[in-house]
């Protein structure tokens, strides 16, 4: 079977035209993929992606818009590639009683087809970055200012809630996060401990909880309903059991809800600060503040920034409404919690200080020279 | 470049042709022959992949059930890990340019073995190795993060975590010695007259791999050393609360491990680009701008790493430039596919083994290129990552693209090595067993990840209270994975069957065009004993065969002989 | 061809090219060979100088904190003249390899042992540094970084001087000659790589 000189010089198969039925067969493509394209631009697709048919976010609806758009596109690619293959593959096959040195078409090139065929994906990936980044914009940049901003950090295996004047925080899955419908939400993301994904389906949002980054998530409920929180990012042993539940629901039973929890963590009545003791405030301080400020000076930014020589430190900006950071003033952040360029700080309820606590942490923090 | 014809076959250094090697151990097991090497790389890959292919297995199992009860979760996520870890740098990286990377791009160029073949063997026991190092983690603790193993969560692993980095670093040094070693004998080694475009197409493919192994693996090395640094002794590069960060590691990481992707793919894009034009008997459509494209895949793929980390702490700005280079490089990709399909066009087509595995290729690569256009837009990967829609496409890509690359280009060249046919009823029930199971088992994770299916879950319980059907869907992929166990099983054993029983090749059986097919079915250790000139691409099958100085005389008109037109018959 | 007649780079040259054709076909692959390796080692010295610079630059101020105390930042003078050893090695080593092309095989010796002390000497100014350094290793971002990076290079110097002694050790056995010294090539590139990785570093951990 070694190579031996037959030289028999190969015969040219040419096919008549582009190939038999070749045009009929590229409408009956056509026909396909227009019916794929109607089926996902007009079909209920809610068992595939849930809020197809009606968007549970403001954003549910821009990216359900955006695999509208891809998923007609990426049809059209698929059905005409794979259609091609298989047609190409039984209209040229060679037949049984062909010569053995039968060869196809020696064509190398045609400028003008290769012409199209760059440059017509080009024009429709400008498109999809068009509108890819158009919805990008939306979400991350927002122009209606929030209604609520809350919190969720993430532990190994549940996500903490931490709402605005609430003393102590909650905790999946035991807890729900609830928000009001129609109002748009802040959500600031965190870890305590390894990266996280806050995953809601429904809502088209998902964003990492990453240790030292605060991030922010910024959309709007349009429906009530309760739906399913996932973490997404691998987490440890119990990563698959990290889940939650968030309900959406009108404004006025979320605010009932939020007093609810606000009510269990009244203040227990004032301290004076002049009472209060630098060494028990450290204790505070380590528990409570270490994970976000340093004893430092205030470019030491861990997410906060630095916290030493506060009251000899004129580098330090005046935070309070243009005043001073006098005990009185540290007192009022402590316990309002701050908002603002520099960042967001939760309140004494939200961080879980008595007004003992916070009369110890003024003493500390003034202590820190 | 172009070596002048006469003054070269008098002096080349690759005109030297060395004694034969003696003794079993220099012949086979520390040997410095590229086709030696070659079939050893091929060796330990199958079974590496055998023993991936295992942990993928028991995961599917663990899987039929929402409940997750086969295995505990740690040992659950030990499998996802493994499984992953193994089947990129052990099985993929290692078959694709080791196995046949090694065998036949040197026979392509008219060369007698590659520049360096010293560190080629090195580069072989490297991966044994590394092997040995990463399931000796079994022992100790094996890793659990999957196969990225980010931080800080990786870091809460034992010893199995700094093994594993170490593992990855030694087959990152085989990776990277091979590419260098590639690069230097395509550009010095090239037969007198192979100027660059005239280099087959395989060949071309395996240069911009070779390339993106030199450059991208360092870097992997890199990340690795850092994470390794930090689980031994406590530096902290990834640690928030000493300064370090989370979001590095995977900026290191994913510099490397995209371009890793386009290693695992360019070569079986070259496969492709040599066999359908001999099974179609016409020119490669277009070899200008296949070759070129490779290079442009090779060179933008180290551009787009982040699109791995929309969700996870990039700043949102980056975002953008990110998602429109990943997008730019679906067009010279495009342009491989739509090349590919003219060549089909106007051919006389044999359905051989190694053709249906092109023809399955166009279709799942596509399809897998597709759901890659959904992941690059921002706004929808914020949904669809961490999902099975992630799996769901890169396995469509890794197995559905490089791996029936990879299976096109064994069947295809095992003649060549070998001297026999494999059988062609074997190698087509394995063929569509493999094609039916694949697709079964990957379609249903498309849309189950778009319902909010995540991945990684060693139980998805909670998921399948929202998502009944998500049950049956799981089962049904695990019941049709056994089909593609069932399809390497054959595949395997064909390949050992047909060594003994396969019908005899001859040179060339299926009146291909390239060097590698005008030498002896198997090659000589010195594979030519005069090195040929090359006067013109091989791809033109109405002109003669473009070559002077050849060994043997051959037909100057190669067609598909009687060996490859009928199915191999067993032997009595 | 002979070289009797010709002096000075010419003869060098022509030394160079009187080789047989495998043997220059060998060195050329060798020499693309090794370059491509030095290539792949600056990646590998980029991957952490890009950390460095992500740490660095996401860092609210810096040197960092440790324990309440900002870090002092490191000693420029020192490791200024440190550098002044390490690029004098480069000259020493460029005069060796000139002088071996040139046939001086004594002049060669002196110069590469002085290269070989010299870079010795650069690494017993690293040593002093490491001892003298205010941070740890394990405390914070700029630990790690200089660290690792200066760890890394240095690591390099140790087995550019092993590397130089073998050289030397071999020269003088004869596995050199005037047109075939292709181990000594290489060698010097090395040395040179090592010079400009250590010019980066010196700038971004001690001037920037």
């Amino acid at each position: 079977m070694a190579g031996q000189p037959t030289s028999s010089k190969p015969q040219v198969i040419a096919p008549k035209g582009l190939g038999p039925f070749f045009w009929p067969y590229t409408l009956l493509l056509t026909v396909i993929s227009l019916v794929i394209a109607g089926g996902i631009l007009f079909a209920n697709l809610d068992w595939l992606l849930p809020g197809w048919s009606n968007p549970v976010t403001d954003r549910a609806g821009d990216v359900d818009n955006l695999f509208k758009f891809m998923g007609v596109f990426g049809a059209w690619i698929f059905i005409y590639v794979a259609g091609y293959v298989v047609y190409f593959a039984v209209v040229f096959r060679r037949r049984a009683d062909e010569p053995a040195n039968s060869i196809g078409v020696q064509v190398h090139d045609s400028p003008n087809l290769e012409f199209w065929w760059t440059y017509v994906p080009i024009v429709l990936l400008i498109g999809l970055v068009v509108m890819s980044t158009y919805i990008w914009g939306k979400i991350f940049f927002p122009t209606e200012a929030p209604g609520l901003t809350m919190e969720v950090v993430g532990h190994q295996f549940d996500f903490e809630y931490r709402y605005p004047g609430v003393a102590t925080s909650l905790y999946s899955p035991k807890d729900e996060m609830h928000l009001p419908v129609g109002v748009p939400v802040r959500v600031l993301l965190s870890s305590a401990d390894v990266l996280h994904q806050f995953w809601v389906p429904e809502f088209r949002v998902k964003l990492a909880t990453v240790p030292g980054l605060v991030q922010d998530m910024n959309f709007t409920p349009l429906r009530t309903g309760t739906f399913d929180i996932a973490c997404s990012e691998y987490c440890g042993v119990a990563h698959s059991k990290m889940q939650g539940k968030v309900v959406v629901e009108s404004q006025a039973d979320f605010n009932k809800w939020l007093s609810a929890l606000k009510g269990h963590s009244a203040l227990q009545g004032t301290v004076s600060l002049a009472k209060g003791d630098p060494a028990a405030g450290k204790t505070v301080f380590a528990a409570k503040c270490a994970a976000c400020h340093a004893v430092g000076p205030f470019d030491q930014k861990v997410v906060g920034p630095g916290l030493k020589g506060l009251t000899d430190d004129a580098a330090h900006p005046n935070l309070v409404t243009g005043k001073a950071p006098t005990p009185d003033n540290i007192a009022a952040i402590l316990e309002n919690g701050y908002a603002g360029p520099i960042g967001n700080m939760p309140n004494e309820q939200a961080n879980g200080l008595s007004s003992t606590d916070v009369a110890n942490l003024v003493a500390y923090l003034v202590s820190l020279k | 470049m172009e070596a002048s014809t006469s003054t070269h076959a008098d002096h080349g250094a690759h005109d030297h042709i060395h004694p034969p090697p003696e003794g079993f151990i220099r012949k086979y097991v520390f040997s410095l022959d590229h086709k030696v090497i070659g079939f050893q790389y091929f060796f330990v890959g199958l079974l590496l992949m055998v023993i991936a292919g295992s942990f993928a297995e028991l995961i599917r199992i663990q899987l039929m059930d929402p409940k997750g009860t086969f295995m505990s979760f740690s040992t659950y996520n030990v499998m996802f890990t493994m499984h992953g870890t193994a089947m990129v740098w052990l099985v993929t990286i290692p078959l694709v340019t080791g196995a046949i990377g090694n065998f036949v791009m040197p026979l392509q160029i008219g060369a007698r073995d590659v520049a360096f073949p010293w560190l080629n063997m090195i580069s072989f026991w490297l991966v044994p190795l590394s092997a040995i190092t990463l399931f000796s983690t079994f022992l100790v603790g094996a890793p659990d993060a999957g196969w990225t193993e980010y931080p800080p969560v990786s870091l809460q692993q034992g010893v199995g975590g700094a093994l594993w980095c170490l593992a990855i670093i030694l087959v990152g040094v085989s990776s990277t010695l091979t590419g260098m070693n590639f690069t230097v004998t395509v550009a010095k080694m090239r037969a007198p007259g192979m100027t660059w475009t005239r280099i087959p197409l395989f060949t071309w493919a395996t240069f911009s791999t070779a390339l993106i192994n030199m450059i991208a693996t360092v870097a992997l090395s890199a990340a690795l050393l850092a994470l390794f640094l930090e689980h031994a002794f406590n530096v902290p590069f990834f640690d928030s609360t000493r300064g370090g960060a989370a979001v590095l590691y995977q900026h290191m990481f994913w510099f490397y491990s995209h371009p890793a992707v386009y290693i695992f793919i360019l070569p079986a894009f070259g496969v492709i680009s040599e066999v359908l034009p001999t099974f179609a008997r016409k020119p490669i459509f277009g070899y200008k701008m296949i070759a070129f494209s490779g290079l442009a895949i090779a060179i933008l793929g180290f551009a787009v790493w982040a699109h791995h980390m929309f969700p996870s702490g990039l700043a949102p700005w980056l975002q953008i430039p990110f998602m429109i280079l990943t997008y730019a490089i679906g067009i010279p990709t495009g342009i491989k596919l739509f090349s590919w399909l003219a060549t089909l066009w106007g051919g006389r087509i044999h359905f051989t083994t190694p053709m249906l595995y092109c023809l399955a290729f166009l279709i799942t690569f596509t399809f897998g290129g597709v759901t890659g256009i959904f992941l690059a837009s921002v706004p929808a990967d914020l949904h669809e990552h961490g999902s099975y829609f992630v799996v769901a496409h890169f396995h469509y890509v890794v197995a559905g693209g490089a791996l029936l690359g990879f299976l096109a280009g064994v069947v295809y060249w095992y003649p060549k090595a070998t001297g026999r046919m494999m059988s062609e009823r074997l190698g087509k029930l394995s063929f569509w067993l493999f094609f039916v199971g694949f697709n079964l088992t990957f379609l249903p994770m498309h849309w189950l990840g778009l319902e909010g299916m995540p991945r990684r879950y060693a139980s998805y319980e909670y998921f399948a209270k929202a998502f009944p059907d998500s049950v049956f869907w799981n089962q049904f992929e695990t019941i049709s994975s056994f089909l593609m166990v069932a399809a390497v099983a054959i595949f395997a054993f064909n390949i050992l069957w047909s060594l003994r029983n396969g019908v005899p090749a001859g040179n060339n059986p299926w009146g291909a065009r390239t060097l590698e097919w005008m030498i002896d079915s198997p090659p000589p250790y010195y594979n030519f004993k005069k090195i040929p000139t090359v006067l013109a691409r091989p791809y033109d099958f109405a002109d003669p065969l473009p070559y002077l100085n050849l060994d043997h005389d051959v037909d100057p008109y190669p067609a598909p002989t009687e060996a490859a037109l009928q199915p191999a018959r067993a032997r009595a | 061809m002979a070289t009797t007649t010709l002096t000075g780079h010419a003869a060098v040259e022509a030394r160079y090219n009187d080789v047989d054709p495998v043997y220059a076909e060998t060195r050329d692959m060798r020499l693309l060979g090794f370059v491509l390796v030095l290539f792949s080692d600056c990646i590998l010295f980029s991957s952490f100088i890009f950390a460095y610079l992500y740490l660095r630059t996401s860092a609210p101020v810096w040197p960092p904190f440790v324990d309440g105390h900002q870090l002092p930042r490191l000693d420029t003078a020192f490791a200024a003249v440190n550098s002044v050893v390490l690029f004098g090695s480069g000259v020493t080593m460029h005069f060796a390899l000139e002088n071996w092309k040139n046939l001086k095989k004594g002049a060669f010796n002196m110069w590469m042992i002085l290269t070989i002390i010299l870079g010795i000497a650069f690494l017993g100014g690293q040593a002093h540094e490491y001892l003298s350094a205010q941070m740890t290793w394990q405390g914070s971002a700029f630990g790690a970084s200089f660290f690792t990076l200066t760890g890394m290079h240095g690591f390099h110097v140790f087995v550019g001087v092993v590397y130089l002694t073998v050289l030397l050790v071999q020269a003088n056995r004869g596995v050199y000659t005037g047109s075939k010294y292709f181990g000594l090539t290489a060698g010097t590139l090395y040395w040179h790589f090592v010079d400009v990785i250590w010019v980066l570093l010196f700038y971004l951990f001690y001037l920037w």
